[in-house]
């Protein structure tokens, strides 16, 4: 009807008592994302650690495993395939779990800037690696983080997801932005970044390579967009000297808003081109950060309308007076 | 005056609250619902609510108070103002205009019963029936486009703190998204087969059988082939027909009756769980020309049931592509069986 995918757990089909209606606090139980326990987790992709320590042993400061529970799977060659009125494809792709840090406590603002760059670059290389994979047309890099923001582990992780398609949020993001093209000739995120950094109404941060802003059209309370100022269309290209600039805005801007919100829920999602797109001039990666604060209801997953209680002038403002 | 504010990029509108702006420490922390408080829609506490816009009163009793089958009351918390005529204009690269609309609450009974699954069919006809009144009665403002008919229960799916059974509908100045993307896609498919995509999906369905739920009279519930959520529920009836308004009067029964047997069934079944149900129906049509030529023929109305047991997470959010951690033909079956 409206050409969206959905994936359908075909493999491990939950049962109806799999489901809880509501999950307040964490499961607790062993963490198989802590130092020391390298065995309960998939063997690792890659890793940073220190010099003389194996793969799957202490000793790492970032860490990259297959995810244990993959939405989607890496082996097997893409199929499509018709039934009556139906589409259908085999659920290729692939799935890692990037451990951010071996302590299970420390989120963003609790870390160090080298190892939020360390994090960054980690991402940036396994992006350039799935690349690789001809099968793949879209890397989606997302993080989860708390019970209500749809994260089954507390200890603070980054997920990769390679996908056979162009995901449908982000087609519809690269044509709105494609057509602005055509017209004007310029970028469109180009132009909205000059226009929130002229009216400064709207900009929490702002440092030599990115701004941080509540976006003039938020779905959410607090909504906080990050993105570079200069034009860039994939994330995963962003020269090694601007990493740096990448976390200490990462950094200050989660600090401000879990300032605000001390037990905050969050997603944050980095949206970039698709591989070899068509139509993909005009685009421009940035970050997409959406506190858990509301309850979605039934308007708007009807309307694809959002009511945000919060103009994102106001919550820049709130953002901008925390003082770090 | 709430404003309304269009992505430039997607073409997405969303409602800024700008006059009950919402500070931080006005955001519950925890996901826990709050305890339930006095009923303002019980039977007697009608100086409680806004005044109302329509009632059921047999007994010709006088408005706003006892002796009433079901109530629409004005939202006391509105997404959208009523007054006012529409006005859009340009900031920057930014399109907006402000928050005119219309936003009602159904009470769908004077008990407090919290389950529209609870009430008896002849009750939810009423209800069916007054959906059908209030639509008409807001297409006859030239401002409005659109009615939206939705039900949030239960505090995860949006509910209120009160567990008495309502609804809700908000008319809305622009064809909301999600709904024109429905319409371009079913309009796309007519184009080339010259049928409904949706009266060819009910045929499908009844012949596979594999994710027919119900099929009652006029009318089916099926757990859709690409389900977004685990237990998502289209109830949809058999023979075409475009606009809810323009169900015939001897159908609503029927509809009412499926209505009820499926929430029970995922009442039973699932623990009572959250869900949201949204009305989709074709928008107004207002003799514009070449607009929508052929809605009547390829568009079909069904309401879609969203039971909220899994939480939408990033990958979602980023991709509008849900992994659904159940197929939809195990969720049938499970519902079939349940007992009622």
């Amino acid at each position: 009807m409206i050409g969206r995918w959905v994936i359908v757990d075909t493999d491990h089909p939950s049962a109806p008592s799999d489901f809880e209606i509501e999950e307040l606090t964490w499961a607790g139980g062993v963490c198989p994302f802590c130092l020391g326990n390298e065995s309960l987790t998939p063997p690792e992709i890659t890793a940073i650690r220190d010099p003389a320590t194996l793969p799957n042993t202490p000793g790492w400061q970032v860490r990259v495993v297959p995810n244990k529970f993959p939405a989607l799977q890496i082996e097997g060659d893409l199929n499509r395939k018709g039934l009556g009125i139906y589409d259908m494809s085999n659920g290729v792709g692939a799935h890692e779990v990037i451990i951010e840090t071996p302590y299970h406590h420390k989120d963003i603002p609790d870390l160090l800037n080298e190892e939020i760059e360390n994090i960054i670059a980690t991402v940036c290389s396994r992006a350039l690696d799935l690349v690789k994979d001809k099968r793949f047309k879209y890397i989606m890099i997302f993080k989860n983080y708390g019970p209500s923001a749809g994260a089954s582990l507390e200890h603070p992780h980054t997920q990769i997801i390679a996908l056979p398609m162009v995901p449908k949020n982000v087609l519809e993001e690269i044509h709105g932005a494609h057509a602005y093209f055509e017209y004007r000739e310029r970028c469109i995120f180009c132009d909205m970044i000059r226009q929130e950094t002229q009216e400064k109404e709207r900009v929490i941060l702002e440092n030599k390579h990115f701004v941080s802003f509540c976006p003039f059209v938020s779905r959410f309370p607090f909504e906080i967009m990050i993105a570079p100022k200069k034009h860039s269309s994939y994330f995963c290209h962003i020269p090694k000297e601007e990493i740096p600039s990448l976390a200490s805005i990462l950094k200050d801007t989660i600090t401000k808003i879990k300032k605000i919100f001390p037990k905050l829920a969050y997603n944050y999602i980095i949206h970039t081109t698709p591989i070899d797109g068509e139509e993909t001039e005009g685009y421009h990666w940035h970050i997409e950060f959406m506190p858990k604060l509301m309850r979605v209801a039934g308007f708007e997953w009807g309307t694809g309308f959002y009511i945000v209680p919060t103009p994102p002038e106001l919550a820049a403002r709130y953002l901008k007076e925390i003082k770090d | 005056m709430p404003e309304l504010r269009k992505d430039p990029i997607i073409g997405r509108w969303v409602i800024i609250a700008t006059e009950r702006a919402k500070r931080p420490d006005q955001f519950a922390a925890s996901a826990q619902g709050p305890k339930e408080g006095p009923c303002p829609f019980c039977e007697g506490q009608e100086s409680h609510t806004p005044a109302e816009i329509y009632a059921i009163r047999p007994n010709r009793t006088p408005a706003n108070t006892a002796g009433w089958e079901l109530r629409v009351i004005p939202s006391i918390a509105p997404f959208l103002r009523i007054e006012g005529d529409l006005d859009r204009h340009g900031r920057g690269i930014y399109d907006l205009m402000n928050g005119i609309g219309a936003h009602e609450v159904v009470i769908e009974t004077n008990q407090h019963i919290a389950n529209i699954a609870d009430l008896s069919d002849e009750q939810i006809t009423k209800v069916v029936a007054c959906y059908i009144d209030r639509i008409k009665d807001l297409e006859k403002d030239t401002r409005f486009k659109y009615v939206l008919v939705f039900k949030n229960y239960g505090w995860v799916a949006g509910g209120g703190r009160v567990g008495h059974s309502r609804s809700q509908l908000i008319a809305t100045p622009v064809n909301p998204k999600r709904v024109k993307e429905e319409l371009v896609g079913a309009r796309y498919y007519f184009e080339h087969h010259e049928r409904c995509i949706f009266c060819d999906l009910i045929k499908q369905e009844l012949d596979t059988k594999d994710r027919l739920i119900l099929d009652i009279d006029g009318f089916i519930a099926v757990a859709p082939f690409a389900s977004r959520f685990p237990f998502e529920v289209w109830i949809l009836p058999k023979k075409h027909c475009a606009d809810f308004t323009k169900m015939e009067v001897c159908l609503r029964r029927d509809f009412a009756k499926i209505l009820k047997q499926t929430l029970l069934k995922l009442k039973v079944g699932l623990n009572d769980p959250p869900y949201n149900y949204i009305l989709h129906t074709a928008p107004f049509r207002r003799n514009k020309v070449g607009y929508w030529k052929s809605i009547d023929y390829d568009y079909h109305w069904h309401i879609e049931i969203m039971p909220r047991l899994t939480r939408v997470a990033g990958f979602e959010w980023g991709t509008g592509f849900y992994i659904c951690p159940l197929p939809p033909e195990n969720a049938a079956k499970f519902l079939r069986e349940v007992k009622i």
